[in-house]
């Protein structure tokens, strides 16, 4: 009986939940200039019309520019960090490790901005500098916490294996180490870069000529009409992020996302 | 190694976050104390005795703490429904959670506007049963509400199936050998076990929403919550003085806040215990 | 001349000494193993040797050269992981033959020194599969052919045995024995188990807080004992210290209270500790007055071990404890006479004694 009553209610929410992402899907397919639900008539029109005009097509190419960029860099850093806050014992690490973790925990919006008082004001540097660098420090957390779960459950002793064996301290890190974390690293990447790609509150502030990234545009599109490209173009993100989910669901298992 | 060795593993990081980050939130935070080269709190003064602001920030706070509430309601039973099933399906409905987890902010505050906008669904519903006067509930606060459920749903779901997987069937099977009913069970069992970890749930929905810009700024219209505020005095107004006033009592709640519920469920551990030894 | 010779080596974690003016000499294909309760820096030792760990002073000489500050890639020692430590994401043959790769050995020679070492340790066809489908046995003779491909000049084993079952430990280890003679390499064993090291060492080293306390052939150390620290650990449960000796031509008496000991023993230390084990005392029901080497006493607890009985006995001089096979045992409360032969008992240096070990 109460069985009953917990899966109606799971049943409800997972409607709430998802019940607004397939009517929109459903909606995109209609040919009407204003959202429609069931449409009337169906179309794919509001599909081409994504790559219609550079507007969507110029922020897209931003968005992965800043993404992949500011993964690579964050990982630079990111992994090294990573590496000595699993391997060693030193002083005032559980405060580093807070720290490199700091970036999610101030409100998005807030260190957008200070970033634009900062960094494009103050130090003036150029807007596109300034999104890549402040995507790097939001994909940083995230790079950091998968690659030091990876490493803690790292046996060292394989390392040293490698060390005593003659190879160098880095060719062991390249040659054993890396290798068995790797899958870690993807997913730490992939994940990272779904925070970024999809990134507001930083964006919203590092918008100049021509610079601005996807989901800064869909929202300035937003503001002044109302059609299904949004829609269409939502459905085509939804595909995405889809594919990501999977591809990290194989390379780390689900229970990443269920064990913090 | 040496001592100073493994620092130069994180000095690149370090050199990354300092430039970047803790300059430019300490310096915002510090600009807040001094004007024109003197300490000041004229600042906070002025704008914790204005009442346009102080409802602004009324506005945020009930609805991040509905929000929270609404969430740790639909989540538990639907998280200890998951956390029941066979391994199959939980997989599919953790999936399911995911997906949306990972999904564009911007996506899935535009779907809602599709449902609940002029010409939207429950508008032409509306419509269907005779009522002329169209009626919208975008664009208020209830709008953000259901925005920022959405948001964090799937969140408080998948921590606290998380928390729920951890307890771990012994103990429960522990409680029905010694006679308790599924229902005795559940509360006198599970629901304390879950505490500490409702508590870290709650504390990521309750920031989150109280920080939260996408949603709002969507589903809000002119109807501000603190964020859009803040980007409102920044950007379209360039008033940088009020808007560091405002990030800076942004970051000193939000972390106020993750102090006390960190404080609390580190007492709640310690009295009950810390799960799986 | 030793091959291996660590002097006056010492290391410290966060400024706490581990081991001070440590020093071992190893001969020329030689076992030693080092044996120690849990913490006595046994780990610490070898890892020095290996060079995953810097002594702060003093030297260390393999074959007459000196390592003192070489980096570990570049010792040529073979060390063997209590955890195996293969590389999970490369085959048997790339695990053996990793080392041989660093050395930059000719493809061919490569192959043909792992394929030796694959049937020295009995794994042949093994080469490609990988670590997580091998047996913890068959995982450790992996570990085993990867430190001994590269030609070591010493072997380091750190509690290679621990994860395996009891029975494969036996026959593991008398391969380990056979593989190290058969090389001739020296080599380091850590252990704590006792029957381990003494069966498969040419030498024992007990150590105590970062100390070796004697170093010798596994049957010296069984048999004499040079400290008190060494005689508990290694089943000496009774300790007696006497008041007084007196020589008595050639056969020395030891006094305590009212009882006369007499003790022989090899060299005169001058020591007035004297030590005996539970399986070398006899005990016999209470009758005619006690003379030489006998104490009379009560049994206290009486514990059925199988084979024997041993039998917790209250003296005037303490508790002893004494294993004895018999078909009708004693009870406790029983009245009896300890005998306690000259030629068992053993006098030792008193150090420090753990508080398990009593
Ligand atoms: N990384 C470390 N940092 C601080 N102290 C350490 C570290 N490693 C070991 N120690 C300390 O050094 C001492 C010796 O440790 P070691 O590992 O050599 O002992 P062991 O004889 O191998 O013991 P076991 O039989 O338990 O393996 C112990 O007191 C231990 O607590
Ligand atoms: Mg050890």
């Amino acid at each position: 009986m109460a069985n009953r009553w917990l899966g109606f209610v799971t049943l409800l929410v997972f409607t709430f939940l998802l019940g607004p992402l397939v009517i929109m899907l459903v909606s995109s397919f209609g040919e009407a200039g204003v959202l429609q639900f069931p449409p009337e008539n169906w179309s794919l029109k509001w599909y081409a019309n994504i790559f219609q005009g550079s507007m969507f097509m110029t922020a897209f190419q931003t968005s992965i520019l800043v993404s992949f960029a500011g993964n690579m860099l964050a990982l630079l850093v990111g992994l090294p960090a990573a590496y000595a806050m699993s391997r060693f014992q030193f002083k005032g690490k559980a405060f580093l490790q807070t720290l490199f973790i700091s970036p999610v925990l101030i409100p998005g919006i807030v260190l957008g901005f200070a970033l634009l008082r900062y960094i494009i004001v103050t130090f003036q540097i150029p807007v596109y500098t300034a999104l890549f660098i402040g995507h790097t420090i939001i994909m940083l957390p995230f790079i950091v916490r998968v690659i030091s779960s990876n490493l803690d459950n790292f046996d060292f002793s394989i390392e040293e294996a490698a060390v005593s064996l003659g190879a160098s301290r880095v060719g062991a890190f390249f040659r054993i180490v890396l290798p068995n974390i790797k899958s870690g690293i993807i997913a730490g990447v992939l994940i990272a870069f779904l925070e970024s790609f999809n990134n507001v509150d930083i964006s919203v502030f590092m918008t100049g000529p021509g610079v601005s990234t996807l989901p800064i545009q869909m929202l300035t599109y937003v503001e002044n009409y109302f059609d299904p490209t949004i829609a269409a173009l939502s459905v085509l993100l939804m595909a995405l992020t889809a594919v990501l989910m999977f591809v990290i669901e194989r390379l780390v298992g689900i229970s990443y996302f269920t064990k913090k | 190694m040496k001592q100073y060795g493994k620092y130069l593993f994180l000095l690149p990081g370090l050199l990354v976050l300092t430039l970047f980050m803790i300059i430019p939130i300490a310096g915002t935070i510090l600009s807040t104390f001094f004007d024109a080269g003197s300490f000041t709190l004229a600042g906070y003064m002025q704008y914790l005795q204005d009442p346009y602001f102080l409802n602004i920030l009324w506005v945020t706070l009930r609805t991040s703490l509905l929000t929270t509430l609404i969430c740790i309601l639909l989540a538990f039973p639907a998280a200890y429904y998951i956390s029941k099933c066979r391994p199959r399906m939980k997989m599919i409905l953790l999936l399911l959670s995911i997906f949306p987890l990972l999904t564009s902010p911007v996506v899935r505050s535009f779907s809602w506007m599709v449902i609940l906008g002029k010409g939207g669904i429950i508008d032409n519903t509306m419509a269907l049963f005779g009522s002329d006067t169209s009626i919208s509930i975008l664009y208020t606060p209830t709008a953000i509400l259901i925005g920022l459920v959405h948001l964090f749903l799937p969140l408080s779901i998948i921590t606290l199936v998380g928390v729920m997987e951890n307890i771990g069937d012994d103990v429960v099977e522990a409680a029905k050998s010694l006679g308790a009913s599924a229902s005795t069970t559940f509360w006198h069992i599970l629901l304390p076990l879950s505490v500490p970890g409702l508590m870290t749930g709650s504390i990521l929905v309750f920031v989150g929403s109280f920080t939260a810009y996408t949603t709002p700024a969507l589903l809000g219209g002119r109807e501000s919550v603190i964020s859009t505020f803040l980007y409102q005095n920044a950007v379209t107004l360039n008033d940088w003085q009020l808007a560091s006033v405002v990030a800076t009592i942004m970051i000193v709640l939000s972390f106020v806040v993750i102090g006390i519920m960190n404080w609390l469920a580190g007492k709640v551990a310690v009295r009950g215990g810390n799960i799986r030894g | 001349m030793s091959h291996v010779s660590l002097q006056n080596v010492a290391v410290a974690y966060q400024k706490t000494n581990i081991l001070e003016n440590f020093n071992l000499d190893i001969p020329e294909g030689e076992l030693v193993s080092l044996l120690g309760p849990s913490g006595c820096g046994k780990t610490t030792t070898l890892r020095l040797v290996a060079g995953f760990l810097q002594s702060h002073q003093g030297s260390i000489q393999v074959g007459g050269k000196d390592y003192t500050t070489v980096p570990v890639n570049k010792r040529n020692f073979g060390f063997v992981f209590q955890n195996y430590a293969l590389f999970p994401h490369m085959s048997i043959f790339d695990n053996i033959a990793f080392g041989l790769r660093q050395r930059k050995v000719s493809k061919k020679d490569t192959y043909t020194k792992v394929m030796e070492m694959l049937e020295l340790v009995g794994l042949q066809h093994f080469e490609n599969r990988f670590p997580k489908e091998l047996s913890g046995g068959q995982k450790q003779r992996v570990a085993i052919a990867r430190a001994l491909v590269i030609n070591p000049d010493l072997l380091l084993f750190d509690e290679p045995l621990s994860n395996l079952d009891a029975n494969l430990r036996v026959s593991m280890r008398s391969e380990i024995r056979r593989i190290q003679q058969e090389s001739g390499i020296a080599a380091i064993y850590v252990s704590h188990d006792q029957e381990e090291c003494f069966s498969i060492s040419d030498r024992v080293a007990i150590m105590n807080k970062g100390v070796i306390e004697q170093l010798d052939h596994p049957a010296a150390i069984y048999h004499r004992p040079r400290t008190s620290f060494v005689a508990s650990f290694i089943g000496f449960k009774n300790f007696l210290r006497f008041d007084r000796r007196s020589e008595n031509g050639q056969k020395p008496i030891f006094y305590k209270g009212d009882s006369t000991f007499a003790v022989s023993y090899e060299k005169d230390t001058g020591s007035m500790t004297g030590v005996i084990r539970p399986d070398d005392i006899r005990i016999k029901p209470a009758g005619p007055p006690v003379t030489e080497n006998e104490l009379s006493g009560t049994i206290i607890t009486a514990i059925f071990l199988g084979r024997s009985y041993q039998y917790e006995v209250k003296t005037e001089h303490g508790s002893f404890t004494a294993n004895q096979e018999m078909t009708i045992p004693f009870q406790s409360g029983d009245s009896v006479v300890l005998d306690m032969p000259p030629h068992k008992w053993v006098l030792v240096e008193e150090s420090e004694v753990p508080s398990y070990a009593g």
